[in-house]
């Protein structure tokens, strides 16, 4: 891995401290964020946003979701199907999700383990937040990159400097997952 | 750079691991137990002369505290549980109710600036289940608010009550741009995105105010920052974020800077009793009298002033109608009522202490109308109450806690301006040859 790439402020997820604050808070709060969740998927199923979508993992935990977006089009990921995890902490919707990028993908904020750089889903995580509007953050992410704080640094310069050779990086890097 | 890729793969997974979970270690409760001030003073006893002046000063108008876990929450925490406590004050279910109606109509606030209820609504939920359990614990006939301390101790619970507040208070300030647009350095749609709503983000002045403003001030609660700082002064730096409070509770909170908590002024039963003057006259054997700490003996019959009957203020029986049992007394002692002056802090009094104005709480006493009839029995006590009016600091039923320290005692040894007199030297206290 290489580590040198990253900011290293930015960088992880934060799955550990978030299990960490849920075993002093647990109780029987799991019933909340089911609830919660539950709310969030019959809104999805209801009304849909266009190319984007999430499902409960069938192992019955309500906790891991699959989520997929479909790359927007004119943007160098047009037509792709882009899948993510959705980790939920015991104590969703006070702490984000822990979002990762399953298919390998290329883009100055996205790292090659899937990680991902955005301010909504760390420090700036509001409880109004949801699965939702993390897909479509990530989805206008898709054809407006933050440049300022990649993960990616030599796909930011790419980015801005050839747009071609960005286009071929991505295809070159995507790989369809199987149907779990 | 070059110094991190001396580090090996391994090694510079094991730090990203400890970065990813450190968590600054904030010890204690989210909400504590009230606890005597007096401990803050203790911390600031070597402090700067201004911090440890004012810490001593605020351990006398305001004995207690209580401590808001300093996790990015505190200025939120404490708003939201003193608004709660207060409510448990009151101790009105009626009240409670109207206040969960108004909830309600507050949830238009989130709906208009678009959020949607199947994401709110737990947080709704918690707030409306606390108001809930408020209203039992006064009908179970709870005798304090440690329901309350346990509820915010639940750290689910009270996440949901604060995102509740943060939220409304986000979207109170969306709808009143004009407001506040002037205070933010950035566009406020921004501030609140990355100030109000995220979760552990400190509270802010301009946040606190509209918190104030959006949620708070609906209920008629008042809100007091006390300011402990460095600036010059005795005292803590009153500021009153809501002009007023009709119903007389007040929400107290003390600042240092970057953490709130809470404070408790003197005395919360002070204004459920009647108001008797203390320095006018002590009519009778005033049972209530808690004669252990004062340093003479009472004998109401030398201390009864002869034409206290003769005031027709006294004739009336009831001469001060007791004021609601509110929790948090409702003039704040830092008002500048000339009433209020001489109760400040004795530690302003260096300097003046004669100049201390004699009477000022009390009716002025009517010129001593014709011939009183000498009095030649003491007047039994009537059963509206004692007609004596102490001042604050003295009508604590624990006098060992807020000694008098105003003008009847200011030679006592329990005034504690004394502790600046360098020629000042204690009373010993001698077991045995008292009385």
């Amino acid at each position: 891995m290489d580590y040198s790439m990253e900011d290293t402020q930015n960088s992880a997820p934060d799955a550990l401290e978030a299990s960490k604050l849920s075993t002093t808070a647990q109780r029987s709060d799991t019933q909340s964020v089911t609830k919660r969740l539950q709310a969030e998927l019959m809104q999805l199923m209801l009304s849909p946003s266009p190319g984007i979508s999430a499902f409960p993992d069938a192992d019955g935990n309500l906790l891991s979701w699959t989520a997929t977006i479909i790359g927007p089009t004119e943007t160098p990921y047009e037509g792709l199907t882009l899948k993510l995890s959705f980790a939920f902490p015991n104590n969703y919707p006070y702490s984000p999700p822990t979002v990762l990028f399953k298919t390998p993908i290329y883009h100055p904020n996205f790292d090659f383990s899937g990680r991902i750089c955005l301010d909504i889903l760390k420090d700036k995580w509001s409880a109004v937040y949801n699965v939702q509007s993390v897909l479509l953050s990530l989805q206008s992410l898709l054809g407006e990159p933050n440049n300022a704080s990649p993960l990616n640094a030599q796909a930011a310069e790419l980015w801005d400097s050839d747009q071609e050779e960005f286009k071929r990086h991505v295809l070159a890097r995507h790989r369809d997952l199987d149907e779990e | 750079m070059s110094n991190m890729n001396a580090l090996s793969a391994d090694e510079m997974e094991r730090f990203q691991k400890l970065s990813n979970t450190y968590e600054p270690d904030v010890q204690g409760p989210l909400v504590s137990r009230k606890e005597p001030t007096q401990s803050v003073a203790l911390e600031y006893a070597n402090a700067d002369h201004a911090l440890s002046a004012k810490t001593n000063a605020l351990a006398i108008t305001h004995p207690e505290y209580r401590i808001m876990k300093g996790d990015g929450n505190c200025g939120w925490r404490a708003v939201a549980f003193g608004y709660f406590e207060t409510l448990f004050a009151l101790r009105d279910p009626m009240r409670i109710q109207r206040e969960i109606t108004r909830f309600k109509s507050l949830e238009m606030l989130l709906k208009q600036v678009g959020h949607s209820e199947h994401l709110y609504e737990i947080f709704t939920e918690a707030t409306e289940d606390l108001f809930t359990q408020t209203i039992s614990a006064i009908q179970g006939g709870a005798g304090d608010e440690s329901f309350l301390v346990d509820a915010f101790n639940n750290e689910f619970a009270s996440s949901a009550v604060i995102t509740h507040f943060r939220l409304l208070t986000s979207s109170w300030m969306r709808l009143n741009p004009h407001r506040y647009q002037a205070f933010l350095s950035l566009p406020l749609e921004q501030y609140c995105a990355s100030q109000i709503d995220p979760l552990k983000t400190e509270i802010d002045e301009v946040g606190l105010q509209a918190l104030v403003d959006g949620v708070i001030e609906g209920a008629g609660f008042g809100v007091e920052i006390l300011y402990l700082d460095r600036s010059e002064g005795d005292a803590v730096t009153p500021h009153q974020l809501s002009p007023h409070s009709p119903s007389g509770a007040t929400i107290r909170l003390l600042y240092r800077p970057g953490h709130y908590d809470l404070l408790y002024p003197a005395d919360p039963n002070v204004n459920m009793e009647p108001i008797v003057n203390y320095q006018y006259a002590m009519t009778s054997d005033y049972s209530n009298w808690n004669e252990g700490p004062l340093g003479f003996d009472v004998d109401s019959s030398l201390m009864a002033i002869p034409n206290l009957m003769a005031d027709p203020s006294f004739a009336m029986g009831t001469p001060m109608s007791p004021m609601p049992s509110v929790s948090p007394t409702p003039t704040s002692p830092f008002r500048m009522s000339p009433q209020q002056e001489m109760y400040q802090s004795p530690m302003q009094t260096h300097a003046p202490i004669p100049s201390i104005p004699v009477s000022s709480p009390p009716p002025p006493i009517p010129p001593p109308s014709a011939a009183p009839p000498p009095m030649t029995t003491l007047p039994s006590r009537s059963s509206d109450g004692p007609q004596i009016r102490l001042n604050p600091l003295v009508m604590k039923p624990n006098l060992s806690r807020s000694l008098p320290v105003t003008t009847p005692f200011k030679n006592s040894p329990y005034n504690q301006a004394h502790f600046q007199n360098s020629d000042f030297e204690p009373i010993h206290w001698e077991p045995h040859d008292r009385r």
